[in-house]
């Protein structure tokens, strides 16, 4: 019967505790899964032609020739489109129209100049060219389609004037003609709701294929290029061929989102057919296709983390942890070797201890507003946030935690092996140096995998103390600096730095970057727990090997 | 009290023909003269006395064993002999306990060289986790020998005379912890021996290990008698009276008898150590 008990209680324990590590298990993938999904999408995707373009001139990444033939492949189904797109707002948005023709008159005074036209005639020829404009820019403004007509009939009339042959003003007629064959078609009535419309075409057609041909070159990259991923490509076709409308139903009534296909919204217009097209040359158009952006890792950001990588942040983020590091180890093992052999057991150290462990509960913010009074301000040589301060403030900020754990290795160390090494005449120093530490090593070096991941993360201990979220990538300096001047080599200690774990907070707090690009917003946490990870399986291969030799394999 | 220098010698040929050529000044010519000896030696542990009041004198070149009931202080003596007792806190010693000599607990008395020259091998085996070589070489590298022939040499002769040169000769670069726990000890003793000393403690370096590997220490203890002086402490009285020359028998912290083995063993003089050894005690 007892035994019974004790199985069942046995088994209940093994179940339970398999159960609550699943649990973690479970929880972390949740987090972690959706994080790497998301994340992964910054260096692997499917890149649009675009893309090709903006690696070519950007780092002359990839072959001239190839992409010299798949930017004619869209440049051929592009010009249907922006033609189209030309043509419709010709007939919509006219103010172009009336500008071109009041352009036209004044052309047409020069031309009467030039040409010597005596007096009367001139003022003559003016005056009919300025009815034949003022009917042209009636017709422009009107709404109405049987004015436009009649408008432009009068107009048309007028052209075999012999005031105005071979002359500018024939340009009157040729652009009287063309908008007589939109006012057939397009209702100009509605002329208002199609302008707004089209603007959000136009804005769509650019989101995807970059700026329209004749606009002036964007001064920022971001703006030069259309859709350079498939994903972004998605977002920009659906804004092209659907809107989307908020419609309260009558007064009072909840807005409910109405989705309109634009070929609706056009239906009859020269646009009409813009958005078969754009479904039918879709792969012509953007090309897309697999990419692996493995530069990600290594490229410097384009606007703000818009296009390209995070290299100078992973440079940066390992600069720092590996500096705190250098500091905290051995001060750490120090400070813990000296606790457990050296140290007695008084107040003071008693005290010394305690402080210690509340050291390790201080929330890190503290240790950034520490670091920014001590090492930025109080200590004159430092004197602006910089690398060498924000290390400093992140190996202040896991000294605890190396400290205690490298307390437990050292006295967890057999006294045995202490006696062995004292007996054969080694004193408590060679004693420690030779035996005590390589004993502890394995544990030494778990305290220290814990603080690697905590100095990689920490936001808060260099916010103030050395990171910016843009600025120059650390310069190391070249050789022959190096050689003129050996401080130099130090230089790159006293810059600031990017930093992974500031990145991603800059760019969830930033601006729209992390609604226009969330990849890169999920790239950057994903580079970051990736890079904790590499530095952890370093550590452990490390740990691994030293306990191996410890136990004799 | 008994006088060990009125205890007549048994020499023993052939402890001097295994004493290695390179230890030899580790032998003291004048072998009746005491290696160590207690006045009034007592040990204590905070306030308890783990060692009360003894005086005995142990012969160079002998092997002594200490026997005696579990916590009667043997280790205690033992290691009070090359102060392995300092670590522990709150310890502290009376009386004069003497190597060559020198009383061990003279605030001048230099740790290292004390040590150096009272080896000490411990029950549990407890070599360092380097290799066989490595382990060997590391007493003398503390003494500043850096010639690779040298330290070669060293580990040869110390392992021959542990008598486990045949079984790792080929395998010295390997972990020490791969060896046998019987292995191990020898090791341990050949550890010692390399930082030539002239006295080697054992506490009880058998218990841990099997007949065969106990009967080859055994043999090795038999081998360096004469060229190093051996105090072992021993829970085994066949073992005691196996190996030793003279033995004593400790009780509560008190030295009680302490006399020629084969005496003690035979005719002991004092009731207490006649129940102990016929097994009447307690
Ligand atoms: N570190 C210590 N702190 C306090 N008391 C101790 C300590 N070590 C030993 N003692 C005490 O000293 C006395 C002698 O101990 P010791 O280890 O010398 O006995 P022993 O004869 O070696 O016993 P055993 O045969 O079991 O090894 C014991 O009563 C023990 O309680
Ligand atoms: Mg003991």
């Amino acid at each position: 019967m007892k035994t019974l008990l004790r199985q069942i209680q046995d088994k209940g324990f093994t179940t339970a505790s398999a159960g609550a590590v699943l649990l973690i298990a479970a929880a972390l993938l949740v987090v972690l899964i959706p994080m790497f999904g998301r994340g992964i999408t910054a260096v692997i995707f499917t890149e649009t032609v675009e893309f090709r373009r903006l690696q070519k001139d950007l780092h002359g990444r990839g072959d001239n020739e190839h992409l010299a033939r798949a930017l004619a492949d869209a440049a051929a189904v592009r010009e249907p489109i922006y033609t189209m797109l030309r043509e419709f707002s010709e007939g919509i948005d006219t103010e172009p129209l009336v500008k071109q023709a009041r352009d036209v008159y004044q052309k047409y005074g020069e031309y009467l100049n030039y040409h010597n036209t005596p007096k009367e005639q001139y003022s003559d020829y003016r005056k009919q060219a300025k009815d034949v404009r003022d009917g042209l820019v009636d017709a422009l403004e009107s709404d109405d389609r049987q004015t436009v007509l009649d408008d432009l009939d009068a107009v048309l009339k007028e052209k075999d004037n012999p005031a105005f042959a071979d002359s500018p003003a024939m340009e009157f007629f040729a652009m009287a003609q063309r908008y007589k064959k939109i006012a057939e078609t397009v209702d100009l009535s509605h002329r208002a709701e199609y302008l707004t419309n089209l603007q959000e075409v136009t804005a769509a057609i650019r989101q995807l294929l970059g700026p329209l041909p004749g606009e002036p070159t964007p001064p920022l990259w971001m703006d030069q290029y259309g859709a350079t991923r498939l994903d972004m490509a998605l977002k920009a076709r659906a804004a092209l061929l659907y809107d989307e409308q908020w419609i309260s139903d009558g007064p009072g009534k909840p807005m409910v989102k109405h989705i309109i296909a634009r070929k609706e919204q056009f239906a009859g217009t020269p646009l009409e057919p813009l958005f078969d097209r754009v479904e039918a040359d879709w792969d012509k158009l953007l090309q897309p296709r697999l990419r692996i952006y493995w530069q990600y890792f290594f490229d410097d950001w384009v606007n703000s983390h818009y296009f390209g990588g995070v290299g100078p942040e992973i440079l940066g983020t390992l600069l720092l942890t590996l500096m705190s590091m250098c500091v905290a180890i051995p001060l750490g093992v120090i400070s813990a070797a000296y606790l457990v052999e050296y140290a007695g057991d008084t107040v003071w150290i008693k005290i010394i201890r305690m402080c210690i462990n509340t050291l390790a509960g201080v929330p890190s913010i503290v240790y950034g507003l520490f670091g920014l009074a001590f090492f930025v301000v109080t200590i004159g040589a430092i004197g602006k946030p910089c690398i060498l301060a924000a290390s400093l403030t992140l190996s202040i900020l896991v000294l605890p935690v190396i400290i205690r754990a490298s307390e437990e290795a050292i006295r967890a160390v057999p006294q045995t092996y202490r006696e062995a090494s004292l007996a054969l005449g080694a004193g408590k120093f060679r004693t420690l140096v030779l035996v005590t530490l390589p004993a502890a090593g394995p544990g030494i070096l778990t305290g220290i995998i814990l603080s690697l991941s905590r100095a990689a993360g920490e936001t808060a201990p260099i916010l103030f103390t050395g990171v910016v979220a843009m600025g120059p990538i650390p310069n190391f300096g070249s050789p022959s600096q190096w050689l003129e001047n050996p401080g130099s080599l130090f230089g790159w200690l006293f810059q600031p730095t990017r930093a992974l774990s500031y990145g991603s907070y800059d760019i969830a707090v930033g601006d729209r970057i992390s609604m226009l690009a969330p990849h890169q917003q999920f790239g950057m946490a994903m580079t970051l727990i990736l890079l904790t990870v590499a530095l952890n399986v370093a550590a452990i291969l490390i740990r691994s090997r030293l306990s191996r030799k410890l136990r004799g394999c | 009290m008994e006088t060990p220098e009125t205890v007549p010698l048994k020499k023993t040929d052939a402890g001097h023909a295994a004493r290695p050529q390179q230890f030899a000044q580790a032998a003291v010519t004048e072998s009746s003269e005491a290696v160590i000896s207690a006045r009034q030696f007592s040990f204590f542990y905070g306030a308890k006395c783990g060692v009360d009041q003894v005086s005995m004198a142990i012969r160079s070149g002998s092997v002594t064993a200490i026997i005696g009931p579990s916590g009667c202080g043997k280790s205690t003596f033992l290691r009070s002999i090359n102060r392995m007792n300092d670590l522990i806190p709150g310890s502290r010693a009376q009386g004069v306990l003497a190597v060559n000599g020198h009383n061990v607990y003279d605030k001048r008395t230099n740790l290292v060289n004390l040590r150096q020259q009272v080896g000490m091998v411990f029950q549990k085996p407890n070599p360092f986790a380097k290799s066989i070589y490595d382990n060997i070489c590391y007493g003398p590298r503390l003494q500043g020998i850096r010639s690779r022939g040298r330290l070669s040499e060293i580990v040869e002769k110390c392992l021959r005379d542990a008598a486990l040169w045949d079984e790792v000769k080929d395998d010295l670069h390997k972990s020490a912890l791969a060896l046998s726990g019987g292995q191990q000890q020898r090791l341990c003793i050949a550890r010692t021996l390399a930082t030539r000393p002239n006295v080697v403690l054992m506490d009880e370096p058998c218990s841990a290990l099997d007949p065969i590997a106990t009967a080859r220490i055994e043999d090795l203890i038999a081998q360096l008698k004469g060229a190093y002086t051996i105090v072992i402490v021993t829970h085994n009285m066949q073992q005691a009276a196996r190996v030793s020359d003279e033995t004593a028998f400790f009780c509560l912290g008190k030295l009680i008898e302490y006399d020629r083995t084969e005496k003690l063993f035979t005719n002991p003089s004092k009731k207490e150590t006649e129940d102990y050894i016929t097994g009447r005690f307690g």
